[in-house]
């Protein structure tokens, strides 16, 4: 169970049993979780912690701000990492705005083994990525 | 005397009247008197004429003629005053003369007098002298006879005694009355003569005549009959026994017709059906009898005259048929025009005929409400009038028109609802044979209700809309709140799995299962409004294909055949994912309804619209399954309804109906109990 082989997984709600109940998730599948209920703590966790390997985000947080504006912080750093939104409920706005910036929506509620599937595709992605050209090419679609 | 005897012997042996006048002016002259001359009196004519002379130089002869009516005449004068007289001279003649004139006259009355018992004969009359003679009346009044007269001219000798002037009367008085009797016999004789030639003429009459002509003695015994008669009544010569039976048939019918029209008196008419002995042919005729009388006055017979009425008959029986068949036309006519009525009076609308002026001619009960009577004694109300004058002026723009139907707006005033209603007008025309309108009939149709149903359809869509918009917020604001707790709770389900207890399993799996049906539902009913997708051209068939690639592992094991006919389609403008959704839903629905397998056919067709600008694209999805009872056919796209029990959320169809509807779609269903569903999808597509 070596949390480092596997990745680091960065993940934030607001929802704290939500939170929760993602970390422990990901970490008996052997993950390294780094779990945040507020955009503030997340953003500042990515500017002075290690960087991650994914950004598992919801998309409303805490006071109007957005998911993706902890994405686009874990961007500034790593601009190859793949970043997910996971939502109960997407407008056309918020769709096309993940879609430009190549962010995968999770719809909330989600079937855990769809979960844990797009989070590994997701990961293996971001090596492609970096070996490639360092542009990150993230699965546009979630299964139904 | 010894001369007297053989001039009345002579006279009387002679036999023929113009044998007479030559003796009697032989014997004047053996008188002694010179010469003498007969003139004759023509009644027709006026003339007196000299017609024979003895001794008499013919130039002289010539003076004598002269005229009935000559006043100055002497001759002349004795005719009329019917007396024999002696002139010494004359302007005629420079001797002596005697002139007698004599006329028709015998003592005893004629045969036809005799015979019709009548004293008023001529002869007699003349010879009593009863009246005075005139020369007009010289025809006899009862046997037609017409009388002669005729004046002897004797030129006297020296001998002119009384006594010889006496005895000249006498010999020429002896010669007129032999010579009446002769003319008397010829007279007959000429009567005979006229009758026979009569006699003849009728025969010839009675025989050219085409219809049967029959006398018959008071026994009914045929006396004489035509040729037409005899076709019927004759035996004929060339015997058959059929012609013979024929002949008897139509004589004992006669015998029988006559006898019945003799009890019912004179001038009796009775039908008659013949055979016609050579022809074979019944034939109808109209038998017209009349008596025939003797000279006594008795009857002696009777004339029939028929009348083939066969052909009559017939023409006449055609005649009623026609009359029939008229009728009959005619009522037809009535009933057609009755019921034309009757669907005038019905339509339920105004309808007002007018005249190629357009002057409303015709109008219905409803049209009467509007423009008022037709009559002109009703007084009219001010506002019909105007309603009238609005109309009038609508129809004749019309009538002038080239249209030959038209439909206009109307803005009418109507009384029972006291305000203005825009009828719709359609009008028509009626042509006469020239081709110029005679006629224009208009049909005024009240919009109001039916614009109030188009309105209140729109309204209920409306409703619906917003119906379906309320409750998709509603829902996605429930499954939004419900949508983080149930994450964290099946989050947790999830990482119990291993730790619970064996005995507590089955309560565990409930927990699974259950939260596992409310994720379901939370997520189908927020997947209607997760607008992710971008719209854009793709077939349709293509998003078919896709989801029958995913779905087919499951038909498969559900035992369904899947038959597809894909025909080539344009690219519709649609929500990709969306489309697929509803068909998987429709084809997950399908294989449910077929729990013991089955067929599931999914057909696409394009097709086009009337503009070839627009266009649908159709897909049908139809299953061989347990079907949907009709009840619930209609319930089926509301949600929560479910034909599924636990299974189902209730919500797929409606997502399904949500979607089509999103795209301008129409969805419907047709259901049969036991035999199966069909659900069709129409996109519109529009040509790039």
């Amino acid at each position: 169970m070596s949390a480092n082989s596997k990745g680091r997984i960065m993940v934030v709600d607001d929802e704290a049993s939500v939170l929760i109940t993602y970390r422990l998730i990901l970490e008996q599948q052997g993950y390294s979780v780094g779990a945040f209920s507020k955009s503030s703590e997340a953003i500042r966790a990515l500017e002075e912690e290690d960087k991650y390997d994914l950004v598992l985000c919801d998309y409303s947080l805490e006071e109007q701000h957005t998911g993706f504006e902890v994405i686009a912080a874990a961007r500034k750093r790593d601009d190859c990492v793949p970043a997910a939104l996971l939502t109960g409920y997407a407008t056309r706005e918020t769709a096309d705005e993940a879609a430009s910036r190549k962010i995968v929506i999770m719809f909330k509620p989600i079937e855990i083994e769809e979960f844990l599937a797009t989070t590994a595709s997701m990961l293996k992605g971001e090596e492609e990525c970096d070996q490639e050209s360092g542009q990150k090419n993230t699965g546009t679609q979630t299964g139904t | 005397m010894q001369r007297r005897t053989p001039a009345a012997m002579r006279l009387l042996e002679a036999e023929r009247s113009e044998a007479i006048f030559p003796i009697l002016l032989e014997e004047i002259v053996a008188l002694g008197h010179p010469r003498a001359m007969v003139l004759d009196v023509d009644f027709d004519t006026g003339e007196i004429a000299p017609s024979a002379a003895l001794k008499w130089p013919r130039p002289q002869i010539g003076k004598f003629s002269t005229q009935i009516w000559s006043p100055d005449n002497p001759i002349a004068g004795v005719l009329n005053s019917a007396h024999p007289a002696a002139f010494p001279k004359t302007s005629l003649h420079n001797r002596p003369l005697y002139v007698h004139p004599i006329f028709y006259s015998n003592n005893a009355v004629c045969w036809e007098a005799e015979r019709v018992r009548s004293a008023n004969c001529l002869a007699v009359q003349n010879a009593r002298r009863e009246k005075r003679v005139r020369l007009e009346e010289q025809t006899c009044a009862t046997c037609e006879m017409r009388a002669y007269a005729s004046i002897i001219v004797v030129e006297l000798g020296k001998n002119n005694t009384e006594a010889a002037l006496a005895e000249l009367s006498q010999i020429i008085e002896l010669a007129n009355r032999c010579l009446s009797r002769i003319f008397k016999v010829e007279h007959y004789y000429n009567r005979m003569r006229d009758m026979e030639i009569t006699i003849a003429q009728m025969g010839t009459v009675m025989q050219s005549m085409a219809d049967p002509v029959i006398l018959t003695d008071t026994q009914n015994r045929v006396m004489m009959q035509n040729c037409a008669a005899e076709r019927f009544f004759k035996v004929p010569d060339e015997m058959s026994e059929g012609l013979i039976r024929a002949v008897e048939l139509n004589n004992m019918l006669f015998s029988a017709a006559l006898s019945s029209m003799l009890v019912m008196g004179n001038d009796a008419h009775r039908d008659l059906t013949l055979v016609d002995a050579i022809e074979g042919e019944e034939m109808l005729f109209e038998a017209v009898s009349g008596p025939t009388y003797g000279p006594d006055g008795n009857q002696i017979g009777t004339v029939t005259v028929m009348r083939d009425v066969t052909d009559l008959r017939r023409a006449d029986q055609e005649l009623w048929l026609n009359y029939d068949k008229l009728r009959e036309a005619e009522e037809m006519v009535r009933q057609d025009r009755d019921r034309l009525n009757l669907i005038i009076e019905n339509v339920g609308d105004p309808i007002v005929v007018c005249n190629s002026a357009a002057k409303i001619v015709l109008t219905d009960p409803l049209a009467q409400e509007l423009f008022g009577s037709s009559s002109p004694e009703v007084p009219r109300d001010a506002l019909l009038v105007r309603n009238q004058s609005d109309f009038t002026n609508y129809i004749s723009s019309f009538t002038f028109s080239f249209a030959e139907r038209e439909t206009a707006p109307l803005r009418i005033y109507n009384p029972a609802v006291k305000q203005t209603i825009e009828y719709d007008a359609r009008s028509g025309k009626i042509f006469d044979e020239r081709g110029q309108v005679s006629y224009t009939v208009t049909v005024l149709r009240d919009l109001t209700a039916l614009r109030k149903v188009e309105q209140l359809k729109v309204e209920r869509r409306m409703l619906e809309i917003e119906k379906f918009a309320a409750t998709g917020r509603l829902a996605a604001t429930i499954a939004h709140e419900v949508n983080n707790p149930m994450e964290a709770i099946k989050n947790a389900i999830y990482l119990l799995a291993g730790s619970v207890p064996e005995s507590a399993t089955p309560v565990y799996n409930i927990l699974k299962s259950e939260t596992e049906r409310v994720a379901r539902i939370v997520r189908q009913m927020l997947g209607l409004y997760r607008n992710t997708e971008q719209v854009k051209p793709v077939s349709v068939n293509t998003i078919v294909e896709d989801t029958l690639l995913i779905l087919s592992r499951q038909l498969q094991r559900a035992n369904i055949e899947l038959l597809t006919r894909l025909r080539p389609l344009p690219d519709a403008i649609i929500a990709a994912d969306q489309i697929r959704q509803v068909l998987s839903n429709l084809i997950i629905n399908a294989k449910d309804a077929m729990p013991n397998g089955g067929r599931l056919h999914i057909r696409t067709r394009h097709i086009h619209g009337k503009d070839e600008l627009r266009g649908i694209v159709q897909v049908l999805i139809a299953d061989t399954g347990t079907g949907i009872s009709p009840e619930m056919t209609r319930a089926i796209f509301e949600p929560f309804v479910t034909t599924k029990g636990e299974k189902g959320t209730g919500l797929g169809l409606w997502i399904v109906k949500g979607i089509i509807q999103n795209h301008a779609g129409k969805l419907s269903v047709r259901s049969r109990i036991g035999k199966g569903t069909v659900f069709k999808i129409d996109l519109p597509v529009v040509k790039s």
